[in-house]
């Protein structure tokens, strides 16, 4: 029995050295962060999210979105994850504070999700324009050459998404297509979501890339939007129903095997709606002291236009 | 379900006869050809195995010393960053970090952010409805009355470059905060071939206490009724004019350069 | 394979090489009538256990299939929201970990706790009802998940309900351990003993520190995450790992009748392997929003654990020095070797993946996964299958009925945990390759993986096999239909000079 004593003090000593140096003491350093504010108290990064975006998490953590998607961008030394565009910059800590649970994601079968709703297009250009995006909208191809060939790709954004970076904002207003040479090369390493977008559907008709039309359309038929595409379709979350008078607003447009049949319109569900608003509040853009911006730099402000 | 697998005749009997129990049960087979129970022997160490342990140690701990940062909470890059990559991020625009950014810099993030819907990014407004901000008189005077415009915000009629504007109403932007409005009017005054002087926080500060009785917006007349020099107190920024304001409608030109905050 | 005709030569007289340790190899007759006590005592829990955790093997293997299927096939079964693949896939997951993995290993843990500790069993109530507590707690997590309330975090998605019942059904199966161990009556503690025990004390105490900083006290933002991983790698190596490597320290040399090669390794590698694997697991974290120290200090334990990943596979190596040929018979030590070996490519494999150098390409691929069903199944389960074909017929008093079943369980579960690992890791090698190359489109990452995926569902069905037989061999056990005879199944005919070595 003499070595009994000894063996549990052990056993319990060396686990609580790996608890106080893993859990313990990281708790300490990182785990009782504030947001970051202004003097004034503006400006504070991150906030909260939404009761929507809210129960959506709930709903991605149910349907484990997380085993196929990371939420966690990687500094440009550690990967290629700034350079497809995931993200200005890398994600830290604070990005997270209020995340329950904090969903980093460990496999990337489907792109990173940190900032898929900061790369969605400013809502005025998603409403206005769904069908003549889809020229404007997602040339990067699959493959680098003909991307670099397209010169409509992301064109310069018109004054009033000045805010978007030039990466974020393929689905620009045809009216304008003047590429500036900056965003060519952001165009060839573009986050790649849907390459075979426009050499297989016709530009009328397919929403503007990461708009919540686009995320109910790739929930419901993810291989519509690109057919190289692996992830489920997610059809529980959207309802079947008999058009009564006029289409409802929000009804998908599909076509197809994937539409339904005639007189029937899908319409997502509210989990479906929950879940792409937290989609679409998904942002780690806002800039952190503690982290080096990646920002590609600025395109030279042309009259009249000058993006941020 | 107890060893009565076989029937007892074809196995031997160990002869137990311990008197404890008649059921003793039949050793059945499996345990009967058991070898003992496991125990240890004792051979030593050997050498090579004592350098695989050092290697490891030493390896491991290298690896330790070299790649945690600074084993602080907000050293998130183990220390060797390659510095061929950082140089070439940190290149042309991107890679500053909002501290080392000088007034003038976050001024325009402001005005981007704000003004420019109106004035426009290149400061020339909209002909008949904003006035410009490129070489009005406004901006390149004193410091005072635009501060004062921004603050609180400005409407009715006004004649700027000799031009009349007069439709829009500019709202005031006292909610942005002394740095922010004092960078603001920095940018303004240093741009689009602007040259004048800078403005600090604390002149803004002592600005909006100033004004703090007055109601929201001011009118033309109010603002060419306010003496056109620099707002007092001054002396962070500038970097030839002393503290007093210099009187009269000239100017102060700070050649070019803005000086850069810590 | 026939009962020895000639009553006058038992097996206890079996002419042996070494004659002058003859009294020594085998037991005493005192020792077997405490043995046949012992095994009396455990027969239904152990067994209870086993069938429980063969039911969940069962299930979690088809599931594995079908998650593998859906990967490369995604439209498969997808409108029904509990036959999502985000669903079925931590439903496998837990129920390997908690039902087959979890169970398997009580119940092995409990003979041998009861046959090293020269105890029968007292208490048997607190195992009946901590056994059937833990099969209501699994089962309820698993339709926790199902519905949709899983938590959200890898390896820990039941739902607090299920997590509850799990946590009281283990206090008493751990308090039964902990009084087992009173009573023992051994001296000093068999290196097996040190490795259950560490084992009954490290789970408690890491699922309780991870209930406490995740649900109930929940830290903040990206510190969930650190602990989640904290607790998944202290699962597969303080608990899957201690069980696996007790096991293998006791079937081992007991079945080869050799002692263990020595002490001084055994304790080391039990120390160092205490110390340096429960720092692992940050390296699943790397390159994320951490500080910097804290994945690193986990690479270098990952580098540290070079000590006792070695020291005890040399251990084992020298103890099994000239008896390799044994594995040509025994069933058990076929299993358990392989499982042994699998434990030291678990370790070279993780200290290469955990290499900052390397996961920069490697990191957020299906290497990770490779990885973990390499110490899961390669190295625990194998170990598993190989201690209950050795304790099983000491507790219905048959032998394993079909060797041809016993040989396609091995091949089938070898060949499919091989080509699994192999299409895994050499998948993720090449998703990782074209993730981390910005002109391709990201989509070019998980196409090029795809073959291996399928490649992968071929391995499941290897497995479905190998499961599905040794569950079918295990179900004639239970109902009394193994063969009656005195000497174990072998899987191939005993050569003549080996047969002595290999009565076990």
């Amino acid at each position: 029995m003499k070595g009994f004593t000894s063996l549990v003090l052990g056993i319990f000593g060396t686990l609580a050295f790996s608890w106080i140096g893993l859990a313990y003491i990281p708790n300490l350093q990182i785990g009782h962060l504030d947001p970051q504010m202004e003097e004034d108290g503006s400006d504070a990064y991150p906030v909260p999210k939404s009761g929507m975006a809210e129960r959506g998490r709930r709903v991605y953590v149910a349907n484990g979105c997380f085993y196929c998607h990371s939420e966690q961008v990687r500094a440009d030394y550690a990967g290629a994850d700034i350079d497809r565009k995931w993200g200005d910059r890398r994600s830290a800590p604070r990005d997270y504070i209020f995340d329950r649970p904090a969903l980093l994601g460990r496999l990337r079968m489907g792109p990173d999700l940190s900032n898929i709703g900061k790369r969605a297009p400013a809502e005025a250009e998603a409403a206005a324009s769904p069908a003549a995006n889809a020229s404007a909208s997602p040339a990067p191809a699959g493959s680098p050459a003909p991307a670099t060939a397209n010169p409509v790709t992301a064109a310069s954004t018109p004054a009033s998404s000045a805010a978007q970076s030039p990466a974020a904002s393929p689905a620009s207003a045809a009216a304008n297509p003047a590429a500036s040479p900056a965003q060519s090369p952001m165009a060839t390493a573009s986050p790649g979501a849907s390459p075979g977008v426009t050499a297989a559907n016709s530009p009328s008709g397919t929403p503007a890339l990461y708009s919540t039309a686009w995320h109910y359309q790739h929930l419901y038929a993810p291989r519509s939007l690109n057919i190289d595409s692996n992830m489920p379709a997610y059809r529980f979350l959207f309802d079947k129903r008999h058009i009564g008078g006029e289409p409802a607003a929000d009804a998908l447009k599909l076509r197809g095997n994937d539409a339904p049949t005639e007189g029937y319109e899908i319409i997502p569900n509210y989990d479906a709606k929950c879940l792409v608003a937290y989609l679409m509040s998904l942002d780690q853009s806002h800039p952190l002291k503690e982290v080096k911006s990646m920002a590609a730099p600025p395109s030279p402000p042309a009259p009249g236009k000058a993006p941020q | 379900m107890t060893s009565s697998s076989s029937t007892p005749e074809s196995r031997p009997r160990q002869g137990m006869d311990y008197g404890e129990s008649e059921e003793v049960q039949q050793v059945h087979a499996a345990i009967q050809r058991e070898k003992r129970e496991p125990r240890v022997g004792l051979e030593p160490l050997s050498i090579w195995l004592i350098a695989v342990y050092g290697l490891a140690i030493f390896f491991g701990g290298a690896y330790l010393g070299r790649f945690s940062g600074t084993f602080s909470g907000d050293s998130l890059d183990p220390a060797l960053v390659p510095a061929a990559k950082k140089a070439a991020a940190a290149g042309p625009g991107g890679g500053q970090q909002a501290a080392e950014l000088s007034p003038a810099e976050r001024g325009k993030k402001v005005f981007l952010a704000n003004c420019a819907t109106c004035h426009q990014a290149t400061g020339l407004g909209v002909p008949g409805q904003y006035p410009p901000l490129a070489g009005s008189e406004f901006t390149t005077g004193g410091s005072r009355r635009p501060a004062m415009i921004v603050l609180k915000g400005l409407q009715g009629p006004v004649k700027v470059k000799g031009q009349q504007y007069g439709s829009a109403v500019m709202q005031p932007w006292e909610s942005l905060g002394d740095q922010k409005v004092a960078d603001v009017v920095t940018y303004e005054r240093s741009e689009w071939g602007n040259s004048a002087s800078p403005v600090t926080k604390e002149q803004i500060a002592a600005l909006r206490k100033e004004l703090a009785g007055h109601p929201a917006s001011f009118n033309e007349p109010e603002i060419l009724g306010a003496p056109n020099e620099d707002l007092p107190g001054g002396e962070q920024g500038a970097q030839q004019q002393p503290s007093a304001p210099p009187q009269g409608s000239a100017p102060p030109s700070t050649p070019g350069a803005q000086p850069p905050k810590p | 394979m026939m009962n020895s005709p000639d009553p006058l030569i038992g097996p206890t007289e079996i002419p042996l090489r070494a004659p002058a340790s003859v009294t020594d190899l085998t037991a005493s007759d005192a020792d077997q009538v405490e043995r046949a006590l012992i095994d009396a005592s455990v027969r239904v829990p152990v067994l209870l256990f086993y069938a429980t955790a063969i039911a969940w093997l069962l299930l979690g293997t088809f599931l594995s299939f079908l998650a593998s299927f859906k990967m490369h096939s995604p439209d498969f079964l997808s409108d029904v929201a509990f036959l999502t693949w985000g669903r079925i896939r931590p439903a496998q997951m837990n129920i390997m970990l908690y039902g087959w993995g979890s169970m398997v290993g009580m119940g092995t843990a409990i003979w041998l706790m009861a046959r090293l500790c020269r105890t029968t069993l007292r208490h048997p109530l607190l195992l009946f009802v901590g056994g059937a507590f833990w099969t209501l707690g699994v089962f309820l997590g698993v339709i926790g998940i199902f519905i949709g309330q899983s938590t959200g975090f890898p390896w820990l998605e039941f739902p607090s309900y299920a997590a509850v019942v799990l946590f009281v059904a283990y206090s008493l199966i751990v308090s039964w351990a902990v009084l087992m161990f009173r009573f023992h009556r051994s001296d000093p503690i068999y290196i097996t003993q040190w490795y259950l025990l560490a084992a009954f004390l490290w789970f408690p105490w890491i699922y309780l520190a991870a209930q406490v900083m995740l649900f109930i006290a929940p830290v903040q933002g990206v510190l969930q995450a650190a602990v989640n991983w904290w607790y998944a790698n202290n699962l597969l190596f303080l608990w899957f790992g201690s069980l696996g490597l007790g096991t293998a320290y006791y079937m081992i040399p007991k079945v080869i009748g050799r002692p263990v090669y020595s002490y001084h390794l055994a304790a080391i590698g039990f120390w160092t392997y205490a110390f340096f694997a429960s720092w692992t697991g940050m390296q699943q974290l790397v390159d994320g929003p951490f500080p910097a120290w804290m994945v690193t200090a986990s690479i270098a334990a990952m580098i540290l654990c070079v000590i006792p990943f070695a020291t005890v596979g040399l251990n084992h190596h020298m103890t099994m020095r000239g008896y390799f040929p044994l594995m040509r018979y025994s069933p058990t030590l076929r299993f358990t070797v392989f499982g042994a070996i699998s434990y030291t490519a678990f370790a070279a494999i993780g200290v290469i993946i955990s290499l900052r150098t390397f996961t920069h390409f490697l990191h957020f691929t299906e290497v990770s996964v490779g990885y973990s069903e390499v110490g899961l199944y390669a190295f625990y389960s194998m170990i598993m299958f190989g201690s209950m074909y050795y304790i099983m017929p000491r507790l219905v008093g048959r032998e394993w009925r079909y060797s041809s079943l016993i040989k396609i369980h091995f091949w089938a579960s070898a060949y499919g945990i091989g080509l699994m690992t192999l299409m895994l890791l050499a998948g993720g090698f090449v998703q990782g390759l074209n993730m981390d190359n910005p002109t391709l489109a990201f989509t070019e990452s998980t196409q090029s993986v795809l073959p291996y995926l399928r490649g992968r569902t071929l391995a499941e069905i290897l497995l479905i096999v190998a499961h599905g037989v040794f569950a079918y061999h295990f179900v004639l056990m239970i109902l009394g239909l193994g063969r009656a005879a005195d000497v174990p199944t072998f899987l191939n005919p005993l050569e003549p000079d080996t047969e002595e070595l290999v009565a076990h």
